[in-house]
């Protein structure tokens, strides 16, 4: 099965490691990465949106008509750029008018938004097109007895008429894909509350990091599992940030998904770059090595 | 205004109470524009304010209102349907406390979208200039890099030592140009 990555900004440039996992894991699943050249940001869903929704949807559309021209459908890593692909594709491909409007940007640079290809959060294209038994059949390394306190973030399910990937209140994709590699994916109390970082204010997604880690601790999971680095950002950067401003003593390790992956289909610790948290994965490592 | 938190373990949160960035705005009276409700209109997804009938069905489920209570969608689309111009582009606006999370998308029986009046209403602050910083910062970024991350001789270091190929060269011209009118 052959897709096109969209990488973005957070995480090739930011979170290397989330890409080397991806990259290092997907081959495994039966799936073919044909990089693309020619991206620019998505633009991101919260700052470039807030400016200006019409180019913000330009660029996007820009993006999603640079895909078009190879022909596959595009994989996202990050659920922000998912937010923006997804939903620019849906509303150009819905919206003549706009269609329309982008299009005549376009024209001035060769590019055409045809609405030809689809744009999935890469788990989604995995469950759909794939299968979760696929996943597991490519486990050598079972982490057993690995409590991993699932974190689903916003935007891979809503607006779920859009995104159509599953239930935004009682969602299961990614605790499905956590127990195919042999761990146990913990439902704690607030796994689907925001990671607030869109929110400008300089306490409230402090608070709301705050409650979702000890909501995690509360299950006595062993790390947080997720699947977007601006999330990553809030809980392991943002675990450094709470722990000296409220002098709390946080050491949750924050995985992301396809790093899981890696070390449920015996890929080293390095290999995945799990040495580049801030929040050190060692109670993730030992127990995996124990397994 | 402090951040008063709703229920929970509250005096082991006493500590957490921090100036929001956002400050309340005295009371006054306020004035209706009628300028602005077309504008608003005439904003993408704006217009479908004027299909809210104030069940509040947003505001439960809403984490900004949780923890923020002085921040509530159903008022703000109240704002909006009366033409509380300034209140809601002016300077300050309790607009940039929603954290974008499309709870409230889902909620609404009349699909008025309160998050998507929101980023309307935020595009309209931009076009006054009363926006945060923080937006003008990162969309800047994006016009002047094709990037919201600047690329540092470590990124490159880290990406060799993880064995992946060297960052492509982003086309930030052709972005430039496809922005032009």
């Amino acid at each position: 099965m052959k897709y096109t990555p969209f990488w973005g900004c957070m995480i090739s440039i930011k979170y290397p490691q989330f890409e080397a996992s991806v990259r290092k894991t997907v081959d495994k699943l039966g799936i073919e990465l044909v990089d693309v050249e020619g991206f620019t940001c998505c633009p991101d869903p919260i700052y470039y949106q807030a400016k200006d929704k019409i180019e913000w949807l330009t660029i996007a559309g820009r993006n999603i008509a640079v895909a078009e021209e190879v022909g596959h459908d595009v994989i996202t890593c990050c659920s922000g750029c998912t937010s923006t692909l997804s939903e620019a594709n849906h509303i150009l491909k819905e919206n003549t008018e706009l269609r329309e409007k982008v299009n005549q940007r376009l024209k001035k640079v060769g590019r055409e938004f045809k609405g030809t290809i689809r744009v999935r959060h890469i788990v989604t294209a995995i469950r759909d097109d794939i299968g979760i038994d696929k996943v597991a059949e490519t486990v050598t390394r079972p982490l057993k007895g690995l409590r991993v306190g699932i974190h689903y973030g916003c935007h891979l399910l809503k607006p779920s008429a859009i995104m159509q990937v599953d239930d935004p209140d009682h969602p299961a994709i990614l605790a499905d894909l956590v127990r195919a590699t042999g761990a146990e994916p913990v439902e704690h109390k607030l796994r689907l509350l925001c990671c607030g970082k869109a929110c400008m204010s300089d306490d409230i997604p402090d608070r709301m990091v705050i409650d979702l880690i000890e909501s995690i601790e509360a299950e006595k999971a062993d790390c947080m599992g997720l699947i977007c680095p601006t999330c990553f950002d809030e809980f392991d950067l943002g675990q450094i940030v709470l722990n000296r401003k409220y002098q709390k003593g946080f050491q949750l390790p924050v995985i992301y998904y396809f790093q899981l992956l890696g070390l449920a289909q015996g890929l080293e610790p390095k290999e995945l770059g799990l040495h580049f948290h801030k929040i050190k994965a060692g109670r993730v490592t030992e127990k995996v090595a124990a397994a | 205004m402090s951040g008063k938190l709703l229920g929970g373990a509250a005096s082991e949160r006493e500590n957490l109470r921090v100036t929001s960035t956002v400050k309340q705005v005295e009371p006054r009276q306020a004035e209706i524009s009628f300028d602005f409700r077309e504008k608003l209109d005439a904003t993408l997804e704006g217009f479908r304010h004027n299909y809210c009938y104030q069940c509040g069905a947003c505001v439960a489920d809403c984490p900004a209102a949780r923890y923020a209570p002085e921040y509530n969608p159903r008022l703000i689309l109240l704002q909006a349907l009366l033409g509380f111009e300034e209140e809601l582009i002016g300077e300050n606006s309790i607009i940039w406390l929603c954290t974008n999370c499309y709870n409230c998308y889902e909620r609404c029986p009349q699909d008025v979208r309160p998050v998507e009046i929101i980023i309307a209403l935020k595009n309209l602050s931009v076009e006054r200039g009363t926006n945060p910083e923080e937006i003008t910062k990162i969309s800047d970024s994006v016009l002047k890099v094709g990037s919201t991350t600047f690329i540092t001789p470590l990124v490159d270091r880290r990406r060799k030592e993880l064995g992946l190929p060297s960052l492509k060269e982003i086309p930030v011209e052709e972005l430039r140009e496809i922005l032009e009118d």
